[in-house]
């Protein structure tokens, strides 16, 4: 099968930063679950490297940890390519996931052309630890099947 | 709270309940999200302070204790998702010192190459990434222009072609040395793991050589685009960006400059060497000064003390990353990269230079070393050595190591017990010797911008600029989805409370 035939799960986060790994813990889920027609990725990178990992890929669904401070933690959050669009402010740091799109997009990369991206809202991804918080670990469940259920509706089987 | 956060917290109110202080900050205010920038308004409506409050990672220490040293490369490599070679190194540099090891000559040497790659690629980024939006798109550009497209746009698609694909080719050779980028396992105290193969040779001195011709064709750049634009020259120059303090990087015996391995070299404001001393020593010379609204702590000059946030000789605040580098070295230790050095000093007004923003034309400078250098490594013979390590032999207690991160001089010191365990582990990350600079960079940009109460609308850009010129780390924390960090301004009167929030 070659890549642009299949899916992608991108797990992005620190697994010495507690919840920040959050996405790590629901990849494994799913990389039990479709061993054939997903290739799941986990990755601590940021900004151009991310690059790299999608491309190729016919879809992805990237999970992560966010911090929007918006909602309580464990909120599970979902985007699209469509919700990036409207972000173009710039990062003052690394490049931010809106720019690498934008960026794969102008340079006529071959990108997937399906991506979701499934959250889960943290509250305190700053001390380092190697295990979730109560909350993180309470709505890992509703994290995976969120994700579950793009695979599934992408056609993801097995 | 953590103690020391409680005492300064403390030390805060009796100042301002004594009259003395006219700033009260909610402590729920501090060091939320990124880039957040708070801004303290007089009667007048004229800055009173304004804050750049930087996150901080906490417990890494007890995180730490109790696990083997050797460990200590992997696990601090996972710290930041941006720069895990430069932990990695820095890390492997303190293990050599805690075995009491000198690291193998061919050893040295591959991680030499590997760190000038990463320099290289790092370095890269941030001109046409990161910074190419202050300067190749220009600060004046609507907002939604001033990020990567709106340099590809300026720049062209083929250029942003190359980038990308330059990126990519250097990336193999810290690949193949390090097994991977994001978690190296090339560093071993007294050597590496791994060799580098004869047949690996010709297409590694091949990326080398389009890296230098890379890092050549970006200077022409930044002359074409940067130098050539008379508005771009004042706006580096301007008061608003410029302050005269101590600068620190790390030198060779010929106190040229070097990001793998020598001396810190501290020099004055008046560009006098002011100390030079092994790394192990670094104590006697830095210290930490703790202000009541931050967690970050503000490293000085120890011999000259904290005199508050003030620039000039009496005061031990002191930069590094690119400009600090330049200023503090006697200059570049390749023929093509010192040609660019002395132009660098002539056009600006000779050393040391002391505008904020030259820091993007330092690291275009610094970039061509790094390709020199990698071309200088793998036309060494010994690269290809069989023989890469020494074996330690001694028992571990303390070491100390560093290196020049992309972003300044990066310390590690590891302490263990008598099975190897490490016991302490402190970290002075580059971003944080920059701090109090960075600090008096935004609070300098607001104060330029914010006239009896009214905002300029460049506001964000210019103070943006103050900091990102610096290429402050903030990266090690959350993604933060939907792919930004967001920079939150917020304008308070005297009293804390909130007149204005500007998003972006």
């Amino acid at each position: 099968m070659t890549l642009q035939a299949k899916t992608l799960v991108l797990a992005l986060g620190n697994d010495i930063l507690g919840d920040d790994g959050v996405a790590f813990y629901a990849a494994r889920l799913l990389r039990a679950e479709f061993p054939k027609s997903v290739v799941v990725v986990e990755t601590g990178e940021a900004g151009l490297p991310l690059l790299d990992h999608l491309e190729s890929y016919g879809r992805a669904l990237i999970l992560d940890a966010a911090a929007t401070g918006k909602c309580p933690a464990g909120t599970i959050l979902r985007w699209d390519r469509e919700d990036f669009r409207r972000c173009v402010a710039p990062s003052q740091h690394s490049a931010g996931l809106p720019h690498i799109l934008e960026l794969a997009e102008r340079l006529g990369l071959a990108f997937p052309t399906e991506l979701q991206v499934v959250c889960m809202e943290v509250s305190d991804p700053t001390v380092f630890r190697e295990t979730l918080t109560a909350e993180a670990k309470q709505a890992l469940p509703a994290m995976a099947a969120a994700a579950r259920e793009i695979l599934t509706a992408w056609g993801c089987r097995e | 709270m953590e103690k020391t956060a409680q005492k300064v917290w403390n030390q805060a109110h009796q100042q301002a309940n004594s009259g003395k202080r006219t700033v009260s900050i909610d402590p729920i205010t501090r060091l939320e999200g990124h880039g957040k920038i708070e801004i303290f308004l007089n009667d007048q409506g004229n800055v009173d302070r304004a804050y750049l409050q930087i996150p901080e990672l906490r417990g890494f220490e007890v995180f730490c204790q109790g696990r083997p040293s050797e460990d200590m490369p992997q696990l601090t490599s996972r710290i930041c998702g941006v720069c895990p070679t430069a932990h990695h190194m820095a890390s492997t540099k303190a293990l050599d010192a805690l075995y009491e090891v000198d690291c193998h000559p061919a050893g040295r040497k591959i991680r030499e190459l590997v760190y000038n790659a990463f320099m290289l690629e790092d370095h890269a980024l941030h001109v046409y990434v990161l910074g190419g939006p202050d300067f190749i798109v220009g600060p004046d550009a609507p907002k939604e222009l001033r990020n990567i497209v709106g340099v590809i746009g300026k720049v062209g698609l083929d250029v942003g072609k190359k980038v990308i694909s330059m990126r990519r080719r250097i990336r193999e050779i810290i690949n193949y040395a390090g097994g991977k980028v994001i978690h190296p396992v090339l560093g071993l105290p007294g050597g590496v793991a791994k060799g580098i193969s004869p047949a690996e040779l010709p297409k590694f001195k091949e990326i080398a050589k389009e890296g230098l011709e890379f890092a050549k064709f970006t200077l022409q750049v930044f002359h074409d685009i940067v130098l050539k634009n008379e508005a771009y020259v004042k706006l580096i120059t301007s008061d608003a960006f410029t302050h005269k303090t101590y600068y620190m990087g790390m030198v060779d015996k010929n106190n040229k400059v070097n990001f793998y391995d020598g001396d810190l070299r501290v020099v004055t404001p008046e560009g006098k060497e002011f100390a030079k001393f092994p790394v192990r020593d670094y104590l006697e010379h830095i210290a930490e000064h703790v202000e009541p609204w931050s967690y970050i702590k503000f490293p000085f000059l120890k011999k000259v003390g904290w005199k508050g946030f003030t620039e000039g000789a009496d005061s031990g605040i002191f930069a590094v990353a690119p400009m600090a580098r330049l200023n503090a070295a006697d200059g570049m230790a390749t023929p093509e990269a010192q040609k660019a050095y002395e132009e660098y000093f002539k056009v600006l007004g000779g050393k040391p230079v002391h505008h904020t923003l030259a820091n993007h034309w330092a690291r275009v400078v610094e970039m061509i070393q790094a390709a020199e250098r990698m071309v200088e490594l793998l036309n060494d013979p010994e690269i290809v050595s069989g023989e890469f390590r020494t074996i330690p032999t001694k028992i571990p207690k303390i070491g100390v190591g560093a290196v020049e991160a992309p972003r300044g001089t990066l310390i590690h010191q590891y302490e263990t017990d008598e099975k190897g365990l490490i016991k302490r582990a402190n970290l002075i990350v580059a971003t944080l010797n920059n701090s109090a600079r960075i600090a008096m960079s935004v609070d300098k940009a607001a104060k330029g911008l914010i006239k009896e109460g009214v905002v300029n609308d460049g506001l964000l850009n210019m103070v943006e600029m103050a900091f990102r010129a610096y290429d402050p780390c903030f990266g090690c924390a959350t993604h933060t989805l939907p792919g930004e960090m967001p920079m939150v301004v917020t304008l308070r009167d005297l009293k804390g409370e909130v007149i204005r929030e500007i998003r972006r």
